[in-house]
């Protein structure tokens, strides 16, 4: 891996050498409604961030965001509703895409990727418009210098900061960034870079670590407030937690907007259906989501997720039980999007500890 | 130019034969030939409406012809049942791994079919039909609501003809003109012909027969690994990506539709 640094002045020059080549996208702040108040003294920030289109953006709007944006990273490769085929005509395709550049994936992010890249990627088969946009995307990840109420990743030992699975890597310094070129990808983009990259001095590497290591404690301290249980006890609770009341209690305030599984960075749940479109007919994928009451029901009408606390019980199931079971890690990467978005207030960092705390801390 | 995984190839219906009042067997000829194995499923489309998960009753030995018997449930299907011939559908498949034949070599092989469930069975008939000689006996246990119910009317007496084959109908509710057994299909499993040491059950029907069938056949002394399941679900891909049909830690589109109860028995909602 080699690292430079770049100066905050510089990094506009970055973007827009990045945009020659790719359809870039770049974290602006954002106001949403999304806030979750610590109820101690923490002072954790509550502004948004997401991330735009960098032509359309204006460019003095572009920020370094402090943790993961608002959006799901999956949204960049399987679109929320798109076409998928025409039929019966088998030339057809979904045209030429430019190669995307995304800015502000975050480490949660990158843990994501591997949950859709098992499902999109892996199988009998691959999604041929997911492979495309995945192999020409460059990733460009960042570390979190902050994080958000709802952040957890660490509580799964998924630290703020990346090791893998991205192309270029910024550090954020006080006169600028250290970028990691971690691909080939990436090193072609360092090529045209050389005039404003200097290589990386070891003190700034240290300081790095520093600033990483601060992050890593602060967010440690945060957590113990919540007492998540650790990732090697997730699929042991959640099965022998079938019958807990947790699921019924959560539940109460739910009013399934589907907020929860569309805002999500490991859920990849879609619907095929078909629509007319002049003389002939299309095929469409649309995110789908295990919440929804109709989302097993089969024709004649029979439906095993007909309560709302089943298909609550259901989704942690499959992110706890049949991922880890399947490729041997849970589906949940810490990013709290799904806590950030549910207006009833429905937090998985309760509801895992609830089900930990009946299975080994219960009087029986 | 890759594969696109959700596109239908075209099929035109040549013909359409009426079961029952709500079950109908149409029979496909795809543009360019397809085959199965016995048990895998299919994605039909139904241009401008959608797609539904269905398992072929016809040969899977024919590849240019493709039989699929489809009971009026839904949005889909109710479409489907007014098409006619020379209409045309897409079709997309086929998916899962269907009836493992290997392990039912020299065995007893006793099918239950409840309702239209008799049509994945059909397929199935063919397939051991085609290699009788490997396998010892075939017991078919047919059951359906009425005499109305039944599919195949007249090919059943056909398969009645051949070695090996032992077959028993049975309907849930008698009228003057059904001379036959009435009472579940679980009445009809008492004093099988069938040697229980080398006996493997294959079950397809609604998920309460399925249930009644699977207790009843592990009371008879069936084993857990002996015992075959069509789960039913609402495969939407079938490809193991969209999600609907997960079935604890399988998917009911690839690692099955057909399952050994021993793998799923402890899941706590197959009946569901």
């Amino acid at each position: 891996m080699e690292t430079y640094f770049l100066k905050n002045e510089d990094i506009l020059r970055f973007y827009a050498l990045v945009a020659r080549d790719y359809e870039l996208y770049v974290p602006v702040k954002a106001e949403t409604k999304l806030k979750v108040d610590c109820d101690y003294q923490f002072k954790l920030p509550t502004v948004d961030y997401r991330v735009e289109s960098y032509p359309k953006v204006d460019k003095e709007k572009i920020v370094f965001s402090e943790y993961r944006s608002f959006e799901p990273i999956r949204s960049f490769f399987t679109r929320a509703k798109e076409k998928v085929a025409d039929y019966f005509d088998p030339s057809a395709d979904n045209g030429t895409e430019r190669p995307l550049a995304i800015c502000g994936v975050k480490n949660c992010d990158l843990f994501s990727l591997k949950i859709q890249d098992f499902v999109f990627l892996g199988g009998e088969e691959p999604d041929p418009i997911y492979k495309k946009r995945r192999e020409t995307a460059l990733i460009i990840s960042s570390d979190c210098p902050s994080f958000k109420e709802v952040c957890f990743c660490l509580a799964f030992d998924i630290p703020p900061h990346v090791s893998e699975g991205f192309d270029i890597n910024l550090s954020p310094l006080d006169d600028g960034y250290l970028l990691d070129f971690a691909s080939e990808k990436a090193k072609k983009v360092a090529a045209t870079l050389k005039d404003i990259l200097v290589k990386a001095e070891s003190r700034q590497l240290h300081l790095r670590n520093i600033r990483r290591d601060a992050v890593v404690k602060r967010l440690k301290e945060h957590l113990s407030h919540h007492q998540i249980p650790k990732k090697e006890a997730l699929q042991e609770i959640v099965v022998s937690g079938l019958d807990s009341p947790v699921w019924k209690e959560q539940m109460q305030t739910c009013v399934e907007c589907g907020g929860c599984v569309f805002m999500c960075d490991t859920c990849h749940c879609f619907l095929l259906s078909d629509e007319p479109i002049g003389t002939g007919n299309q095929r469409v994928r649309s995110w789908d989501g295990c919440l929804y009451k109709n989302f097993t029901r089969v024709a004649g009408g029979a439906n095993p997720l007909k309560m709302r606390y089943m298909r609550l019980r259901n989704r942690y199931l499959k992110k706890f039980d049949f991922f880890i079971t399947n490729i041997g890690f849970q589906a949940c990467c810490g990013c709290g999007r799904c806590i950030d978005v549910c207006p009833g207030k429905i937090d998985i960092r309760y509801i895992l500890r609830k089900l930990y705390e009946e299975k080994h801390l219960s009087a029986h | 130019m890759k594969k696109n995984i959700y596109q239908p190839i075209e099929a035109v219906i040549e013909d359409v034969r009426q079961e029952t009042a709500a079950i109908k067997t149409f029979v496909f000829k795809p543009k360019s030939p397809f085959s199965f194995r016995t048990g895998q499923f299919i994605e039909l489309t139904v241009p401008g409406f959608g797609e539904a998960p269905f398992t072929p009753s016809s040969d899977p030995a024919i590849a240019e012809k493709l039989e699929v018997t489809i009971m009026k449930a839904g949005k889909v299907t109710a479409v489907l049942h007014n098409m006619k011939k020379g209409d045309v559908v897409g079709i997309r498949g086929p998916y899962g791994k269907g009836y493992p034949l290997d392990k039912f070599k020299g065995k007893d092989i006793l099918i239950v079919g409840g309702g239209v469930g008799l049509a994945p069975l059909r397929s199935f008939l063919y397939a051991l039909f085609a290699d009788i000689d490997k396998y010892n006996k075939i017991i078919l246990r047919y059951g359906s609501r009425t005499s109305n119910d039944i599919v195949y009317k007249d090919i059943i007496p056909e398969w009645s003809k051949k070695k090996k084959v032992d077959i028993m109908t049975t309907v849930d509710m008698g009228d003057p003109a059904w001379k036959g057994n009435v009472g579940l299909v679980t009445t009809i499993l008492n004093d099988l012909p069938l040697d229980l040491k080398k006996a493997v059950g294959v079950v397809c029907g609604p998920p309460i027969m399925m249930k009644f069938v699977t207790l009843k056949l592990l009371e008879l002394g069936f084993k857990p690994q002996d015992i075959y399941l069509s789960m039913e679900k609402n495969m939407s891909c079938g490809l193991g990506k969209c999600g609907h049909c997960r079935l604890g830690k399988f998917y009911v589109c690839k690692d099955g539709p057909v399952f050994a109860y021993e793998d799923i028995k402890n899941m706590h909602d197959i009946w569901d």
